[in-house]
């Protein structure tokens, strides 16, 4: 075997860290996962040092003491940990939902974004806010639910009536995405006020401000119970490899676990997009990320994504706080900076692969 | 009877695809299934275990209604091979191989002994041992088709289901993978479109023509001229090889219909 032989041999066998690797890498990002939160708890208004964050939680958590004032406190626990905790939950949800429709629609492009359902959320949650649907009997995050709902189904019957393949999904939640957009546009110009249109646009492109408790314990549960959910699909989801028939014919109930995990996935978005707008590219780039570090099969790639996730959006919240000097730039404005480029990236090499 | 189908029904948008078949395939046995495009081969395949949903007919593996069945339980006992399947997930040849323990795993079993082992056996048994940690991307034609025989095999069945495995391979890669299925220890039904490669490996071959069974019997018995100029539209002289000892079929080219205006050429 000749010198170049061997060298494309070895390109085209996986290298994949073992159980070590692994390890290593689930405690470097916890690790990094805690100094990102204490980072972000840092900054603000009143910069705190990074040793007070960590005080003021184990004050809160354990009733250790503290010099911090009562003031200091609180807006350390109630408004900065709270808008950190509600930016990883985010983050996590919007990555393993990624995973989730990455699998189930074979497509390495697919995410809650780029399929449209972060528009149809959109459209419900301004439909509740501004329009006032559902008579006060639905919350945003409700509108938000149902409109998350709506734009997967419109998608989904766009997909399939063009003939369900890769592209055409793709296609089809440009397609359902644009017809969100405008239809949230048109609510916006039409019935607001000035003052609630800039509120709308600046949310739209998702905004951690004004995050409190009550949305950490929504937030929460719906990201760590999807996920559990999830995980416990894993090998589920590894079936569907080769597609859907594959799927059946290694014993899957291919229908009852398509509308178990798409029903999760609007959920989890919907959750997230009614509580800080639509943020886009999550979905798309940590689970590429992910895969690239730990492989494609689900056990790995779930919780990693998860990881990455919540790692992912409480750094993008801290550079969206200090990356213009007193101004916060939209979350969404960030991860889009981040994710359109990957998106390129992984367009251009599907298409070489294809080949 | 391994697998047998009794008057199996299926249409599609309004089309009646498979009208009324009927088989049996004793344990251990290879059966062909010829017919040409449309013909109801693929369908049909599909509806032996249980992909597509019978409109009518029964049909039975091991003894067993597969109606009574749930698919895991079709899984573990029948695997089912499509023609061409394509991934964009960068998986090696051992997560393929893999994925056929998925009916014997619980959600939350850990790997075991006897998984590895068996995905041992089934990349030993195709050849590809030494290719565990190649990337999917990166195989042959014939090589994807051996991983997925492989992780058929990885299912432990009884029951093989091959819809047209040698399609799109170049004629080394075609002869492998037939002589490897026909020799494995498990009952197998295979549709083809090589009649001669059909007529080597298959013990009984079933014809198919718009969902119905125009023939069925062992190579001698269906490979006629006539079934080949009625049922394939062409023109053929068949006759037993003197090398390998199984029906050859000749095809004629249609403006040349005898064998001796060849000669006299």
């Amino acid at each position: 075997m000749t010198a170049r032989q061997l060298s494309t041999e070895a390109i085209h066998v996986a290298v994949r860290g073992g159980w070590g690797f692994r390890a290593a890498l689930a405690l470097a990002g916890l690790l990094a996962l805690i100094l990102a939160v204490g980072m972000a708890m840092s900054i603000g208004e009143v910069p705190t040092p990074l040793a007070a964050t960590y005080q003021a939680i184990a004050h809160k958590l354990f009733g250790t003491d503290t010099l911090l004032s009562p003031i200091e406190l609180g807006i350390l626990w109630d408004y900065r940990l709270t808008r950190a905790l509600v930016a990883a939950c985010c983050g996590g949800a919007l990555a393993v939902s990624g995973v989730i429709l990455q699998a189930l629609l074979r497509n390495p492009l697919a995410e809650p974004y780029v399929l449209g359902i972060s528009a149809g959320a959109s459209t419900g949650a301004v439909g509740v806010m501004i329009l006032g649907l559902g008579a006060g009997l639905l919350t945003v995050a409700g509108g938000a639910f149902i409109g998350a709902v709506c734009a997967f189904v419109v998608v989904s019957l766009l997909a399939a009536g063009a003939g369900g393949s890769s592209e055409r999904v793709i296609l089809a939640g440009v397609a359902g995405s644009q017809l969100f957009n405008a239809a949230t546009s048109y609510i916006v110009t039409t019935s607001a006020n000035a003052e609630q249109a800039r509120g709308v646009m600046f949310w739209l492109l998702g905004s951690l401000s004004g995050v409190r408790w009550p949305d950490v314990y929504l937030a929460a549960p719906i990201a760590i119970a999807g996920f559990v959910i999830c995980l416990l699909h894993a090998r589920a989801l590894d079936a569907f490899t080769f597609g859907n028939d594959a799927a059946a014919s290694l014993g899957i109930d291919v229908r009852r676990v398509r509308l178990l995990l798409f029903g999760l996935t609007a959920l989890m978005t919907a959750t997230m997009v009614g509580m800080v707008g639509s943020i886009g590219f999550v979905g798309l780039v940590i689970p590429h990320a992910v895969r690239f570090l730990v492989g494609p099969l689900h056990a790995r790639l779930l919780p990693f994504s998860l990881l990455g996730g919540a790692l992912f959006m409480v750094i993008a919240d801290i550079v969206s706080r200090i990356i213009i000097p007193q101004q916060i730039l939209p979350i969404g404005v960030v991860t889009a900076l981040f994710g359109a480029p990957a998106f390129a990236f992984i367009l251009y090499r599907s298409r070489r692969q294809s080949l | 009877m391994s697998i047998t189908a009794r008057d199996v029904r299926w249409s599609t948008a309004g089309r009646m695809i498979v009208d009324g078949i009927s088989i049996e395939v004793p344990p251990g046995k290879t059966l062909g299934l010829l017919g040409p495009n449309g013909s109801g081969k693929s369908s049909f395949l599909r509806l032996l275990c249980k992909l597509r949903k019978l409109e009518s007919g029964v049909v039975t593996l091991g003894g067993t209604d597969i109606a009574e069945l749930t698919q895991r339980q079709i899984a573990r006992r029948a695997a089912f091979v499509e023609q061409q399947v394509h991934t964009e997930v960068e998986v090696t040849v051992a997560d393929v191989v893999q994925l056929g323990r998925t009916p014997h795993r619980g959600a939350l079993a850990a790997w075991t002994n006897v998984d590895e082992d068996v995905v041992t056996q089934a990349l030993t048994r195709v050849g590809m041992a030494d290719m565990r940690d190649r990337l999917w991307r990166t195989l042959s034609g014939g090589e994807r088709q051996r991983a997925q025989i492989a992780r058929a095999l990885a299912q432990t069945p009884s029951e093989l289901l091959l819809d047209e495995p040698t399609n799109h391979l170049d004629i080394q890669h075609q002869l492998e993978i037939l002589s490897l299925v026909s020799r494995l220890p498990v009952t197998a039904i295979i549709a083809l479109h090589d009649l001669n490669l059909a007529a080597m490996f298959c013990e009984t071959l079933v014809v198919l023509q718009s969902g119905r069974v125009v023939a069925h019997g062992s190579p001698e018995q269906v490979l006629t001229p006539m079934l080949l100029r009625d049922v394939f539209g062409v023109e053929a002289h068949v006759q037993r090889s003197p090398h390998h000892g199984k029906m050859l079929v000749h095809f004629l080219p249609q403006n040349l219909t005898a064998p001796h205006v060849i000669e006299a050429a």
